[in-house]
Formats: structure tokens, C-alpha cells, sequence
């Protein structure tokens, strides 16, 4: 009935262009990656050094503490977005008039440029220019510097992909809300749950497939995050995520060898992240779902 | 249930309180950068202060004025808008295939997609400059500094996404619809035609509007794969810093231009958003 | 940048001034000479300054007119241009006919042969070269681009150093001078030594405090996410201290001192102590401030003293649509310790950083002669001027006698006659052929140290070590 080649061939545009475009460099960077490789160096070209780059990484306190800053960073700042996309997309169910305008003024952040929302918080938060510092200092007494803090780095960070990107989840948890079924809340409503049991019991169960996925497309973005964050604070201490340490083995360091090592292994870090995530929405999730 | 009026004055304020403060908080940085494009630069380094004191047009009549701000910004329309319609097409069809074919390793095949996205952008940038220079070339031609290489490119973080998105959206629609438009005499594409896309339609949009979005915003392959011809918006942003300063101001004011375009489509297609974005959430 | 209005009155001023210059004999020279590649395109890529700007916009088009060659500029920003321009020369693939080389990548391109010797290119093709191109008028500054023979790389389009600047309003008013010479007992001037750098900048940190001004006593360029603060660092305070070529020895292939090195010895770590002490002085923007900060701030009026790139000079003192402290900027030699200046004098060391830029054509380019016409062009006395008018560099000697820049020196006291005169006195990046390698390297250590994680002994220490890892790793090392 329905011929698996008419499907393959269904399939075929996409996976030429992913093939070509992305796994051909995959494959590149990969056989980079057993290679010393450095274009200033005095010998020339790539030479096979088998496993010595993934030695060195084990053994690179740059690199570990870049892995570690970058998790931190997407904890928080995945955490965030989800409770407070969750907690607005709550608030637009309820009906009141200008409801649209508030909404399409919440997905403002989502159309600015990574670029330019890096430029605009840099504006806002370095010091002698920008009115945070100023503020902070002047009601609170507190000495806001991004540059000598890297704990205020890392929290600037993380509150302007919050800015970034909560519009996207709310927008997510807001599809995923508005497609629970009426009946099982009324039902729990009449059976004497209260809000949160609600909350937990039904609703929760319906919103996992959606959580999962937002909370996975979050992952592959903040952990790929560079534009941003290039802009705010340049990768110093705080904000040398792995994405941005990549890149300057990669470019100033012109490192080839190593810096492809580096992205295999963070390539390999996320997918082994996104697969746990990946069984948890495919197997518990379809069974509900199914 | 009734409830008195005061009850539900004192709602509505809180609830317009709630949301006056959250659309405060959106908007600040938005009106920041708005301010710094309205200051010269010797006013940009005063005492901060968001207020602003003058209207001041240089800042965008220079950005305005510039022949190349104009080509940068039609060429990031034409490769946002290529990528978003090759993506929607191309996400339909692969969807397709993965929701009602039995293909052998479709799961992996699905999270082999997927995986598109994961990759650290800056490491690929030297085999995909390679590709574009060397493994592209026709004559003279090659495939580097053209939008077609970067509507191409973008394809592979947006297909993933995009895949993913729909599969939620055509998993759900009843194979029975598809069986029965078939013993109609419906062809392959008078299904798609027929059932899948008007059902799918809103998943469909917000698949091409969030692709347009991400391709619209995206620096790092555009400022390497491209020189002169093709440049896009977001890489002129970051040409306003250099040694000799940074142009806060010309940059602010490009970005609030950057604005518009994407601010216009997602104004008109606030209700698909919404509606596309179920990823495979239970129906009603 | 893209001020339109200024460049138009720009290219009509130059149009004007060319009219005179060029004579219908030069006009017939460059269109036979191109006529081989007249409607041909060179392409090239720079950062968007007000000298590439000035050649982009205004000399670019002079030469269009003269030749039908057509010239393109792709402007990007500082990173992209390298990482953009080292690709293309690395894979041969032709897209850029020039490329602009700062004189400390200058080394690495040499070494691995991306760039076409223009004097013998020139001396090959005698059709191509133009009698009004002169190499020998080039200042001083062209000898970083001339290989063991003599024969060019690269023709200079900009030239700097970083220079010592004050805020003459402050430093004269005699009020705080009365107020500082009770307090240190000595009166108050443009500091000569490091003593009475700290002095003056403990002075007007605490003075700005006092009288509630946003004005600190010194800039430092600290920047926690940005090379900047490490350039600061190895080539403008590191020399004056006395540590030369990063602490590097190039012959042991080694920076530590158990082998010949310096960057771990006494003289570093003095000079990272003195330089970290300022931080205490300097606006709170000092950890985010790279080049263009420190000029910002600046030009803002927020520092009293404090060391800031040439390049910048000019429109911190001139130019009042960006400047707030026009018409009161004084400039001196940066500090030294002593015996650093006899020692420059000698020529056994360097006071500062003789900083600027190139344009040399990489061996993948498919029309390399336009180019060399292009590189000619601009290269010729007649158009230096103007474009250092436009854009405060100046590359040939003829230039600092011209009237335009008596006028300009003048109003930035006297910056170019102390680029003419002291000149020598700096000097360019060290020769190495991993300029950006290492400096990467010793980058996070330089950060630790402005943040107080690493006490500047362990920090040089460390970075010593590194560097010697990395040299190892390149092939450079012992």
C-alpha cells in the first residue's frame, strides 16, 4: 500500500541537504580532530596524533571549566525560562481584554538579533555608560561590574538569554495548554483537587511531550550559544562558555586539530544529553500519549 | 458562578498590573537601545539616563543613507524568506515520510536529524568554507559569498527544529483521513494537497516563521561565508566595533531597523504561533 | 564611520585637490598602464577606520576614475578580518586581491609565504610600476614589512604608538595644582616616572571623588574578555619597565627565565604589579575596556592620565561630535623606568608600541597586477595628506612637513611631531611567526591576574609555562 520508496524519496531532499551540509563537515572535523594540525606552526599541514587531542582535553582546565560554566549557565537559565514561560503562559489562558497586545509585546526579545541583544546588554550593563550599574549602585549600594565579577557575568548572561528566549517558551507552554482536554480538570476540580494537585495530576502529564521538547530545543541553542554572550562580555571569566572557547582555539589559535577534538566531544556531550531526554519523550510520553 | 464587581475590578488590576510590569521588563532593554539611537556619540558617555532629551535622526539617516545597509538588508529578506519556504516545503515532505512510511531505522533517522542543531557552530566553519570555495565551483562560480549557500546552510539548524515541529502536527492527524482521500482516487500530493496542509496549516506557518526568524538573526556562518555579494544585516551589526571605537549609536539604530521586518511578520502571525506549537501535545 | 555628509564634502575636497595634482601626463600613464584590466574588480578586506574608510570611500573612487579598475572593499570587524583573510590564503582560494596586515601578523604571514614580495613584483613588471611611487619615502614604519633583503611586502596605509595622554584643563588649573603639591609636596605635571604616574592618579581618583565628578586617575586598558589587556600589558607596559618581545627568547624558544626567557622574571612582574596597581585608579569600566573603551572613556572625560593609542588621539583632541575634552588633551612619552629610554636610544629596547597596518597582496590572488597598480596608488606622496588629515596616520616622511599636519599638530600637542621625532623610540611586535598562538595563551593568565585570582608572580610564572607548552606544540620551542 504505501511503498517505502515513494517515502525514502519524500525523504531524500532533506537528508541530501543535511548529508552535504552537515554531516560531510561532521566527517571533516572529525578526521581533523585525530590530527595535530596548526597552520602557523613550523611544520606544515595535519599530522595523524591519534588520540593525543582527547588526552589533552581530559587534562585541559580551560576546557573543563568552560563545560562546567556552560552547564551552570544552561541550568539556570533553562530553569528560569521554563517556570516563568510556564507561570505567563498560565496567566494568557485567562481571558481579558488587550490580551493579543501583551502577548505580541512578550515575543518582542524573540525577533532582536543575538548580535544585537548582546550589544544592547552590553549598553545596559557596563559601567561609566549603561544605567544597571548606575542604578544598582545608587538604590542599592551594590558595585555591579561584569568585567572584575565573574559571578555577575555569568548571572548577566543568564538573565539576558532569560530575556532572549522565555518568549519562545511561553509560546510553547502556551500551545501546549491550550491543547489539554477541558473534561480531566473539571472532573479533578469536582473531585476535590486543589490547584496544585491539579497542576501536578493532570495538567503536567498532558505537558510533558511539550516541556520536553522546549526544554530540549533550549539545550541544543544555549549550549551552542556564542553570538550573545561574544558581544556581552567577550568570554571573559564567567562567560567562557565552551562554545565560545571553541572558537578561539579554532580562530586566534588557528588550533584546528585540537579545537575539532573539542567540538566532537561537545557534540558528544549534548547528544548523550538530549538522548536521555529523547527516551524519556518517546518512551514514557508516547504511552500516554498513544 | 457570579462574582461582584469589585471582585473583579480588583482581577482585572492585578492582572493588567502583572502584565504592565512584565511588558516594563521586555521593554526596557528594547527602549534603551531605542535611546542610545536617538544620542550622538559624544552624549553616549553622560551620566546614564533612559530618558531621552532630543529627537536625534543622524544616527539613522546615516544607516538609512548607506548603499550597502540597503543590499545587506535585502539580501537577509530574500535568504530568510528563501530558507523559511524551502524549509517549510522540505520539513512537510521529510515529516511526511517519517509519520506514515515504514522505513527501516526511522527513529534513528529522526534523531540523526535532530542532532543537526547540537553541533558547536565555530569548529565546522573551516570544512564549510572549504565546501563552499573548493567543492562548489563552477568556472568562476563557487558557492561561497552567494544567498543561495546560506539558504542552503541555514537549512541545517532550521530543518531539524522544523522536522521536529511538524512531526507532532502530522503524527496527529488521523491516518483514516489520508486512507480515505486515497480511495477517492487522491494521488500522493492530492493528500498533501488536500488533507495534510490545510490540517497542518498552522503548524505549517509557525514552522516558516520561527525558521525565518532563526535564519534572520544568524551571524556566525554569514560573516565567514560571505565577503561582499551576499552579506546579510546582522553581520553589518558588528562591523560598528572597532579599534577606533564603537559606533553605539549607528548600531543601535541599525538594530531597531532590524526590527521592523521581523517585528511586522510576527505581529500578523501571532494566532499560527500559537496554534503550530502543540509539538504533538495531546488533541482535543 | 559611514558619515556621509563628511565624506562627500571629503571626496569633493579631494577631487578638488587631485585637480591641480594630477596632470595630464600621470592620467595617461595610469590608463595605459591598466589598460589590460580596466573593468577588472580587486576585492579587499579591512576593518571599518577612518583610514580605510578614507581609502574605501575617497581614494578607491580617484582610482576607479583613472584606470576603470574597480576596487571593493568588504569592512568587517577586527577577529573576522583575520580569521576571514587567513582562510582565504590558507586554502588559496583567491577570494581578497589585498589584505590588510597589521605589523604583528606581519611575521606569521611571512613565515608561511601567503604574501607576494611587491618590490620584486614591480621589478618584474616595469610596465606596472609607476614613477611616482617611491619606496623609500615610506617612514621608518615600512621596514617591519621588508623581509632580510630589503624588498617590501606591504604598502603601510596606517602608522601609530601609543602615547601618554593628559588632560591639560586639569593638569593647569591651578587650583588642583595648589591642592596636589600640598598634599605630595611636589608639584603637579605630566608624570615622568612611575612614581608620579601613581601619584597623579591616586590624585585625581580621590579629587574626583571629592568634588562628585565621574573622573578617575588613570585608564587602564583591563579588559576580562578581550586580548586588549593583554597587548596593554606585553607591548605598552611591559617595555617601558624594561621587558622586551614579550619576555619571549626567540633563540631558546623559551619565556621563562631558567632558559633565557623573561616573562617570568623580576622586571614582568614589577611591571604586571605597577600595572594592576592602576586598576584601583582607573573608571570602573577599566575590566571591560579593550582599545575602544579606553578611548571612549576618555574622550569622555572620565580619566585624568592614561595610555591611549595614537590612532585615537586625533579625534579625542579634535573632533567634538565624539569628544568631550576637545582642545585640552596634552601628549607626552608614556612613562618609563629608568634607564629605558637610554636604552631605546642605543637601540636595545623599546619604550611602547609602534603600531599600525598594511596592504599586501596574497599569493592567491588572480589579479595581482591591478593590484599592485591599487597598492601603488595609494601608496604615492601626493594622496598621504589628505588621508592623514582624514585619518591621523601618517606613513611617509614627506607627510609630517606637509601644512595640513602642521595645522593638526598643532591642535593635538604636537602628536605627530613626536611620531616623527620619538618614533624610533617604539617599536613594532616582536618578530614571531605565532604572534597570535601565544598571545592567546598568555591571555587567561593576564585575565586571572586583573580579577586577583593569580598574584602577578604566579600568573607570569604560569603563562611562562604555557607559553613554553605552546612553543613546544608549534615547533618553536627548544
Amino acid at each position: 500500500m504505501r511503498n517505502p520508496r515513494t517515502g525514502w524519496l519524500l525523504l531524500s531532499p532533506t537528508l541530501i541537504i543535511l548529508i552535504v551540509f552537515g554531516f560531510l563537515p561532521f566527517l571533516y572535523v572529525l578526521f581533523v580532530g585525530f590530527h595535530e594540525w596548526n597552520i602557523f606552526a613550523a611544520q606544515d599541514g595535519m599530522r595523524y596524533n591519534g588520540l593525543d587531542n582527547f588526552r589533552r582535553l581530559v587534562f585541559d582546565v580551560d576546557f573543563l571549566n568552560s563545560v562546567g560554566l556552560t552547564a551552570k549557565f544552561a541550568l539556570f537559565a533553562i530553569a528560569s525560562e521554563v517556570v516563568l514561560g510556564f507561570f505567563l503562559a498560565q496567566m494568557l489562558t485567562r481571558n481579558f481584554p488587550g490580551k493579543s497586545l501583551f502577548r505580541i509585546i512578550h515575543t518582542f526579545p524573540l525577533m532582536v538579533a543575538p548580535i544585537a541583544v548582546g550589544a544592547i546588554w552590553r549598553l545596559l550593563v557596563i559601567p561609566g555608560f549603561g544605567p544597571v550599574p548606575f542604578l544598582l549602585d545608587r538604590w542599592f549600594d551594590i558595585e555591579y561590574l561584569i568585567g572584575t565579577y565573574p559571578d555577575q557575568a555569568l548571572l548577566t548572561s543568564v538573565i539576558m538569554d532569560v530575556w532572549h528566549w522565555t518568549p519562545f517558551v511561553t509560546l510553547t507552554m502556551l500551545a501546549g495548554l491550550s491543547s489539554i482536554p477541558k473534561e480531566p480538570v473539571e472532573q479533578a476540580k469536582v473531585d476535590g483537587a486543589n490547584r496544585f494537585q491539579v497542576f501536578w495530576y493532570v495538567t503536567l502529564p498532558f505537558l510533558r511531550p511539550v516541556l520536553l521538547t522546549t526544554i530540549f530545543i533550549r539545550i541544543m541553542d544555549a549550549i551552542r550559544t556564542v553570538d550573545e554572550v561574544w558581544m556581552l562580555a567577550g568570554g571573559g571569566p564567567g562567560t567562557r562558555f565552551t562554545g565560545i572557547y571553541i572558537w578561539r582555539v579554532v580562530f586566534p589559535r588557528t588550533d584546528y586539530g585540537y579545537g575539532s577534538s573539542i567540538s566532537i566531544i561537545t557534540l558528544y556531550l549534548t547528544i548523550v544529553l538530549c538522548w536521555l531526554l529523547f527516551i524519556g519523550i518517546s518512551g514514557q510520553g508516547k504511552d500516554e500519549v498513544e | 458562578m457570579r462574582i461582584g464587581l469589585r471582585q473583579r475590578i480588583a482581577r482585572y488590576l492585578t492582572t493588567y498590573g502583572f502584565w504592565v510590569f512584565m511588558t516594563l521588563l521586555t521593554l526596557i532593554p528594547i527602549w534603551w537601545m531605542f535611546a542610545v539611537s536617538m544620542r550622538s556619540r559624544v552624549e553616549l558617555f553622560a551620566r546614564p539616563n533612559l530618558a531621552i532629551s532630543r529627537i536625534f535622526l543622524e544616527n539613522y539617516s546615516n544607516v538609512l543613507g548607506d548603499s550597502s545597509f540597503q543590499r545587506y538588508m535585502s539580501n537577509s529578506l530574500l535568504i530568510s524568506s528563501a530558507n523559511a519556504v524551502l524549509v517549510m516545503v522540505l520539513a512537510l515532505l521529510a515529516t511526511y515520510a517519517l509519520s506514515r512510511y515504514k522505513l527501516v531505522g526511522k527513529d534513528n533517522i529522526f534523531f540523526w536529524l535532530i542532532t543537526n542543531r547540537m553541533a558547536p557552530p565555530a569548529a565546522f566553519l573551516l570544512p564549510l568554507f572549504l565546501m563552499f570555495t573548493r567543492s562548489f565551483r563552477i568556472g568562476d562560480w563557487t558557492l561561497f559569498d552567494t544567498q543561495l549557500g546560506l539558504i542552503l546552510l541555514y537549512c541545517v539548524f532550521n530543518l531539524p527544529f522544523a522536522i521536529w515541529l511538524l512531526k507532532g502536527v502530522i503524527d496527529g492527524i488521523p491516518i483514516e483521513l489520508d486512507d480515505a482521500a486515497m480511495i477517492d482516487g487522491a494521488g500522493l500530493f492530492g493528500v498533501l494537497r488536500h488533507v495534510i496542509v490545510p490540517l497542518a496549516a498552522p503548524g505549517l506557518a509557525v514552522t516558516a516563521i520561527l525558521s525565518w526568524i532563526f535564519a534572520w538573526n544568524e551571524y556566525l556562518f554569514a560573516a565567514n561565508l560571505t565577503s561582499v555579494q551576499a552579506r546579510t544585516i546582522t553581520t553589518a551589526l558588528a562591523e560598528f566595533v572597532t579599534v577606533t571605537g564603537t559606533n553605539w549609536g549607528e548600531l543601535a539604530a541599525m538594530s531597531m531597523l532590524t526590527l521592523i521586518p521581523s517585528a511586522v511578520i510576527v505581529v500578523f502571525a501571532q494566532r499560527y504561533i500559537v496554534m503550530g506549537l502543540t509539538f504533538g501535545a495531546v488533541k482535543e | 564611520m559611514k558619515r556621509i555628509f563628511t565624506i562627500v564634502l571629503l571626496i569633493a575636497f579631494a577631487l578638488l585637490a587631485n585637480m591641480s595634482l594630477v596632470t595630464a601626463d600621470m592620467h595617461d600613464w595610469w590608463a595605459d598602464a591598466a589598460a589590460p584590466y580596466a573593468g577588472a574588480t580587486i576585492r579587499g578586506v579591512s576593518e571599518s577606520t577612518p583610514p580605510s574608510n578614507y581609502v574605501a570611500d575617497v581614494l578607491a573612487a580617484q582610482f576607479t576614475e583613472l584606470t576603470g579598475i574597480n576596487v571593493e572593499f568588504e569592512t568587517t570587524s577586527w577577529d573576522q578580518m583575520y580569521s576571514k583573510a587567513i582562510n582565504d590564503m590558507e586554502a588559496n582560494t583567491g577570494i581578497y586581491d589585498f589584505v590588510y596586515i597589521e605589523q604583528d601578523i606581519i611575521y606569521s604571514y611571512l613565515a608561511q609565504d601567503y604574501l607576494v614580495n611587491l618590490t620584486q613584483f614591480a621589478a618584474d613588471n616595469p610596465d606596472l610600476a609607476y614613477e611616482g611611487y617611491d619606496e623609500s619615502e615610506f617612514t621608518s614604519f615600512a621596514d617591519y614589512f621588508k623581509n632580510a633583503d630589503g624588498d617590501l611586502f606591504g604598502v603601510p596605509m596606517e602608522a601609530f604608538v601609543k602615547v601618554y595622554l593628559y588632560r591639560k584643563d586639569l593638569f593647569e588649573n591651578a587650583d588642583i595644582m595648589a591642592a596636589f603639591e600640598e598634599a605630595y609636596g611636589y608639584p603637579l605635571a605630566p608624570a615622568e616616572s612611575f612614581d608620579q604616574y601613581r601619584d597623579n592618579a591616586e590624585f585625581f581618583t580621590g579629587y574626583g571623588e571629592s568634588m562628585d565628578m565621574d573622573l578617575w586617575g588613570t585608564t587602564v586598558q583591563g579588559s576580562t574578555g578581550h586580548p586588549a589587556s593583554t597587548y596593554e600589558f606585553l607591548e605598552s607596559i611591559g617595555p617601558s619597565f624594561g621587558l622586551y618581545n614579550w619576555g619571549i627568547n626567540l633563540d631558546a624558544g623559551s619565556a621563562m627565565s631558567a632558559n633565557g626567557g623573561a616573562l617570568d622574571g623580576d622586571t614582568a612582574v614589577e611591571a604586571l604589579t605597577f600595572w594592576l596597581s592602576m586598576l584601583e585608579f582607573a573608571p570602573p569600566e577599566a575590566t571591560s575596556s579593550t582599545w575602544d573603551e579606553v578611548a571612549s572613556t576618555f574622550a569622555a572625560g572620565r580619566a585624568a592620565q592614561g595610555w591611549v593609542y595614537g590612532e585615537n588621539a586625533a579625534w579625542i583632541a579634535t573632533d567634538e561630535s565624539r569628544s568631550a575634552v576637545t582642545g585640552n588633551v596634552g601628549v607626552r612619552l608614556p612613562v618609563t623606568a629608568d634607564g629605558v629610554i637610554d636604552a631605546a636610544e642605543m637601540g636595545d629596547g623599546y619604550i611602547g608600541y609602534y603600531d599600525g597596518g598594511a596592504f599586501g597582496v596574497p599569493h592567491s590572488s588572480r589579479n595581482k597586477e591591478a593590484t599592485l597598480l591599487w597598492l601603488q596608488f595609494i601608496g604615492q606622496q601626493s594622496v598621504q595628506a589628505e588621508w592623514a588629515a582624514a585619518g591621523a596616520r601618517i606613513t611617509h616622511t614627506a607627510t609630517f612637513d606637509d601644512p595640513l599636519i602642521a595645522e593638526q599638530d598643532a591642535k593635538v600637542d604636537g602628536y605627530y611631531t613626536l611620531l616623527e621625532e620619538q618614533g624610533p623610540l617604539f617599536a613594532g611586535a616582536p618578530p614571531f611567526p605565532f604572534h597570535a598562538q601565544v598571545r592567546e595563551v598568555i591571555d587567561p593568565f593576564i585575565q586571572r591576574a586583573i580579577l586577583g585570582e593569580l598574584s602577578p608572580s604566579e600568573a607570569l610564572s604560569q603563562a611562562a609555562a604555557a607559553v613554553d607548552e605552546e612553543l613546544d606544540r608549534l615547533g618553536y620551542g627548544m
